[in-house]
């Protein structure tokens, strides 16, 4: 019914319009971060309903490929071949919702955080959405490879801008990291670019054209490293993480809910959109190595993670851990693993982003990170305390909130190819759960070690935490409607590198 | 069927969400009542199901939960006679508890929360118990270990209940963990995670998986009922409130494991490896228990070292094939030990909150306490036709009757270990009840373990002087005690032995097990005589060393600190400190060192360097464009010189 707007290009450049709205008040506050949400809150109308047609089939397919609910093509750069190509599955249905979602998230939690330059944080956060969106909608290489570097800029702003600590550092480094990565992920992009051209003589960039090439094994191999590459810095795996927990910590509240909850997903899905499907062969060559690294850091990390003293240091490594799932379950690409990688992508994205914002809560009210600073919070903030330990619990995979629906799934995907990754990881479950309950006895129990004047959430907080809240219950009680969304996506996409259902 | 199911569960759940949600607004009877109610109201639809429950089980699927591919998990309930039995124990024992705490947590203003819980729990039991797959089994095991830790630690301000709570979660999904490993792979194997589908289906695969498989099973099960290894947590648990440790560390949650085995069995039975195995873990639980109980000081602490013990012995019935015995005596042990623990709550708030039994005395002059605390001590001890004497005597029968040197061995610890039982059982009672009210001329503390730390959430009172010492209590802490001192009095009725009469719980449980093998009359009497003397003996032991004079004796030599084997089973054989020194050290300092050595240290440092490297490279090339001619001169000529050269050879 509504197949004849470009839906899809709203979605994507709706924040944009945003910052374009944002300019004329740029000095009043109070109006910049109202416009601002007010946009947020328009785009994730606009997911929210997509995701609801979706579900109900109201989305009918004109020309698209299958398993795309929504697809725009379009002539962009008629000598390179490049097209402006968007399409929509369930598995980037997801995403974009998640995505609007965070966003959103990321604007309130800096409603009150964030006095200086408010309108340009604002409209920081609104360019990053549209990068964000448009790599979860891009179906043609040079077109993603745009958007990957357009979010990546407002996120070094972020940091270096209203950052804490090392915050230049810290920036720079995220910045490198990512973009040493992203350049090879160029030069791939152009190998196989020029590759089909050679073959066929159509010079294009458009992921539908380029699955079928013929890529010889070598060439392959080197083509796929260069993105596993990139996307596993954004991941990050081991041993590419160390600007996470950096960034992460000098960032503020809004720059680590965004980079937790969103661009950490965007390595899982370009690995799971282009990554495996473009070099099917080279891919199959490098699972050992994913697999390996996906292990490693799910122990490492979750092992690294009970040392720390800062929280947002610690949540950060935890992040690294549950990655490391989402990077098993791609490893493994069988239908069961591979949707519970993208329901785990979700449920990380929601609960992690959680534990971030509450960490910035805390952060705001005392001025310290500390883990030994707090203490006996239960009593004092009891709000706040709850929201705490229930995301707290998600985290560590407790039965009936949602992190467990993807760790479990991936595991029982895993387990069919890839037993002894999958028994490790499952003893890898542990270890998540001692840092945990470490960090919930030393912040929420025992007694108060610093007199804190801590109020508990305002209504403003209390609201975004506790819808998080009943995503968490949600997903973790009724999965169902989200991985029937993805039975389309991921039968398509295992069957296509002959992983049998 | 399908509305008093879903009611079954879905009124503990709604209990606590209301009072989770609102309880703080309620008036605090309200917030009682309702959780009350809720367990209650529970019971009561099990009590309908159990009316409409006719010789077949019923499968329910309430809802939709993991479904992905062929992987699907629903919330499938199963109601079978072994669910049905438990089911119908926890919303009873839990309803029974309930109402005590209303009483013992009257002056608590962490009410809510506590309700809430203890609620919450209820329901995540009820989901282990009735799931009909793994995975929702799951659920409920892991729901049961998170309200454990949260009503362990529920006097959070302490550091050491804390602790013990954080203990607790994480020993236990430890085995959770080998619970998890085993479902994916029964998934792999079989493409099923439903109970009953994999039960019919042990025969498929190899022994040798089978056996992998069980031992998996065990070790889930030895997390959650605190069986030899991972039995470290039970003890230390006894710092949460006395209802909880009545509960969950007692009647319910801890039996959960043997809940896991007996329902399994049919698929795991198939390999006598693994029941071996079972049998073993079971046998030396119950002795290591026993052990341990014999040299404790605080009330609390010996409950819960004869609870591991109690379930050791179920572990072993499980283990010799007898899902009927071992259920028997997990339904009666339930009985006696909530009643136990119950009573010790009523002794321990009588005296101040005292929990050490070598502080206590002349507790006989209270029969409201008494006479039901010594009908559980009673049935722990076997005395002949308790219903401790019958649950445990099925059990060592139906060992004895596997015959053989391995299970003749395994008769022969659980004989010794009913008269340690018998032994540490009446030491209890007389050190407790016999005897002058004591007022101790030594200070609090002592060496008892978590005596000092845990109840103290309201403050203590000085020691207390004879007469005036004895607080009383409300009635709502005794009534709760008749009830389960007769269940557990008579408890044997549920199953009398083949030769005295009808086994209700046999005949009950038939479609479960499979036709049940009875000793013959004769060889049943003779181990009922071989028990009769255990207890007899413990008992005569206990006279010898603990009643009269002798009493006093111990009480003054309790003063000095304990040395050889009283301390080594005092601190249970020293495994804490092993764990301590082997896993949790090692683990702590690694991870430090992981963090700042290798992460920040090698993997971090070394792209530092790359960078700084890199930097300075830059910046050496720098220098070459200095805009001196002659260093252009120079590089100029340098590279002509190189191209004519690669000319030159390079190309023939």
């Amino acid at each position: 019914m509504m197949a004849g707007y470009p839906l899809l290009t709203i979605l994507v450049f709706l924040p944009l319009t945003g910052v374009l709205c944002l300019l004329p008040l740029w000095q009043r506050q109070e109006w910049t971060r109202r416009i601002a949400l007010l946009f947020g809150l328009a785009d994730l109308t606009l997911a929210g309903w997509l995701t609801l047609a979706a579900g109900s089939a109201r989305l009918l397919p004109g020309n698209s490929p299958p398993g795309f609910f929504l697809f725009e093509d379009l002539p962009w750069i008629g000598r390179l071949g490049a097209r402006y190509t968007l399409g929509l599955d369930g598995i980037s249905l997801l995403m974009v919702l998640l995505t609007a979602f965070v966003t959103l998230v990321g604007m309130v939690v800096s409603w009150n955080a964030i006095r200086e330059r408010s309108a340009l944080h604002y409209a920081l956060l609104l360019v990053m959405e549209s990068g964000i969106m448009g790599v979860f909608l891009a179906l043609d290489l040079f077109l993603f490879y745009l958007f990957w570097e357009v979010m990546l800029i407002p996120m070094f702003f972020l940091i270096g801008i209203w950052g804490h600590g090392r915050r230049v550092y810290s920036a720079i480094k995220f910045f490198l990291y990512t973009l040493a990565g992203s350049l090879l992920m160029l030069l791939a992009i152009i190998g196989i670019y020029l590759l089909h051209g050679s073959q066929t003589g159509q010079y294009t960039f458009g992921l539908m054209s380029l699955t079928g090439t013929a890529i010889p094994a070598q060439a392959g191999i080197w083509l796929f490293a260069a993105f596993l590459l990139a996307f596993a810095i954004k991941f990050p795996l081991f041993p590419l993480h160390t600007w996470l927990p950096d960034a992460h910590t000098d960032a503020p509240t809004a720059g680590s809910v965004i980079l937790a909850g969103l661009l950490l997903k965007t390595g899982a899905y370009g690995l799971i959109r282009f990554g495996y499907p473009l070099f099917p062969d080279a891919a199959k060559t490098l699972t050992p190595l994913l697999t390996g690294v996906a292990v490693i850091g799910i122990l490492y990390a979750s092992w690294v993670a009970f040392a720390q003293t800062d929280m947002k240091r610690l949540v950060a490594y935890s992040s690294v851990g549950h990655m490391g799932f989402v990077a098993l379950g791609i490893a493994a690409w069988t239908p069961v693993a591979l949707s519970g990688a993208v329901m785990q992508m979700v449920n990380h994205g929601v609960t992690t982003a959680a534990l971030f914002a509450l960490v910035g809560m805390l952060d705001e009210r005392s001025g310290t990170r500390e883990v030994a600073a707090y203490g006996g919070l239960w009593g004092k903030v009891p709000l706040l305390s709850g929201l705490f330990l229930l995301f707290a619990m998600a985290s560590a995979g407790l039965p009936g909130l949602n992190n467990f629906v993807g760790e479990f799934l991936i595991l029982t995907g895993t387990f069919r190819v890839q037993p002894l990754a999958a028994v490790l990881a499952f003893l890898g479950i542990v270890l998540p759960l001692a840092y945990t309950v470490k960090l919930l006895q030393e912040v929420l129990f025992q007694h108060e070690r610093r007199p804190l004047a801590l109020p508990d959430l305002s209504l403003r907080e209390g609201t975004i935490l506790t819808v998080m809240a009943l995503i968490d219950l949600y997903l973790g009680l009724h999965p169902k409607p989200l991985l029937d969304l993805l039975n389309v996506p991921v039968a398509l996409l295992t069957g296509l590198t002959g992983g049998a259902p | 069927m399908k509305l008093y199911l879903t009611l079954i569960l879905l009124l503990p759940l709604l209990g606590a969400v209301t009072n989770a949600l609102v309880g703080r607004k309620l008036p605090r009877r309200l917030v009682e009542t309702i959780a009350c109610g809720a367990v209650w109201g529970s019971f009561a639809a099990v009590v309908g199901a159990l009316a409409l429950y006719s010789s077949t089980p019923v499968t329910v699927e309430l809802a939709s939960w993991l479904s992905d591919f062929n992987f699907k998990a629903p919330i499938t309930l199963y109601l079978d006679p072994l669910s049905l039995s438990l089911t119908l124990m926890i919303t009873f024992v839990c309803g029974l508890i309930h109402l005590y705490a209303v009483a013992y947590m009257a002056d608590d203003p962490g009410y809510v929360r506590f309700f809430v819980l203890l609620n919450l729990f209820v329901c995540a039991m009820l989901v282990l118990v009735l799931a009909e797959n793994l995975p929702l089994l799951y659920l409920g095991w892991e729901g049961v270990g998170f309200c454990s830790y949260a009503l362990i630690g529920f006097w959070y301000k302490e550091t050491k209940n804390a602790d013990a709570g954080r203990k607790a979660f994480i020993t236990t999904r430890i085995g959770d963990t080998a619970l998890g490993i085993a479902i994916i792979w029964l998934f792999q194997l079989f493409g099923t995670v439903s109970i009953t589908e994999l039960n019919r289906m042990g025969f498929l695969v190899p022994a040798g998986v089978v056996t992998t498989l069980g031992i998996l099973f065990l070790i889930g099960a030895m997390g959650k009922s605190a069986q030899v290894p991972l039995m470290v947590w039970l003890p230390d648990a006894m710092a949460g409130p006395t209802p909880v440790s009545a509960l969950i560390h007692a009647a319910t949650m801890v039996t959960a494991g043997v809940y896991l085995l007996a329902r399994m069995l049919p698929l795991i039975g198939g390999s006598g490896t693994a029941l071996a195995a079972i049998a073993i873990t079971g046998g030396v639980t119950a002795f290591f228990g026993a052990s341990c109980a014999l040299a404790q000081r605080d009330l609390k602490r010996v409950l819960a070292y004869s609870t591991i013990s109690q379930i050791g012995y179920m572990v072993l019935g499980v283990g010799a094939g007898a899902v009927t015995a071992a259920t028997f005596h997990l339904l009666v042990h339930a009985f006696f030990k909530a009643l136990l623990f119950l009573g010790a709550g009523c002794v321990i708030t009588a005296l101040h909150h005292e929990q050490d039994i070598f502080r206590m005395g002349g507790l006989r002059d209270r029969p409201a306490i008494f006479y039901p605390f010594l009908t559980g001590a009673l049935c722990l001890a076997g005395v002949p036709l308790t219903g401790g004497f019958f649950s445990k005597d099925s059990i060592l029968a139906a060992v004895w009757e596997k015959g053989g040197a391995l299970y003749g061995g395994l008769y022969g610890v659980g004989l010794a270990t009913a008269v340690i039982t018998s032994l540490y059982t009446f030491r209890l009672l007389y050190l407790v009840f016999a005897g002058e009210p004591y007022a101790p001329p030594f200070e609090k503390g002592g060496t008892g373990g978590i005596s000092a730390s845990a109840d103290k959430q309201i403050p203590l009172n000085p020691p207390f002087t004879k007469g005036e010492a004895i607080r009383s209590l409300p009635r709502l802490m005794e009534l709760p005690l008749i009830p389960l001192a007769l269940l557990g009095l008579g408890g044997g009725l549920l199953n009398l032995p083949a030769f005295l009469g009808h086994g209700l719980l046999t005949d009950l449980l038939t479609p479960v097990t499979g036709p049940v093998h009875h000793p013959a009359a004769g060889t049943e009497l003779l181990l009922q005589g071989a028990a009769t003397i255990a207890c007899l003996a413990g008992f005569l032991v206990a006279r010898v060393r603990y009643a009269g004079t002798a009493r006093q004796s111990r009480i003054s030599e309790a003063t000095r600190e304990p040395s050889g084997l009283t301390a080594f089973l005092l601190h249970g054989w020293y495994v804490d400190h092993l764990y301590r020194a082997l896993i949790i050290r090692p683990y702590e300092r690694l991870a430090g060192f992981l963090w700042q050595r290798v992460d920040e240290g090698i993997i971090d440092d070394s792209l530092d360097r790359f960078a700084d490297l890199l930097g300075r490279t830059g910046q050496g090339l720098g220098r070459w464009t200095s805009g001196r001619v002659s260093v252009y001169l120079l590089s100029l000529a340098a590279g002509a010189a190189l191209l004519v050269g690669y000319l030159a050879w390079g190309l023939p």
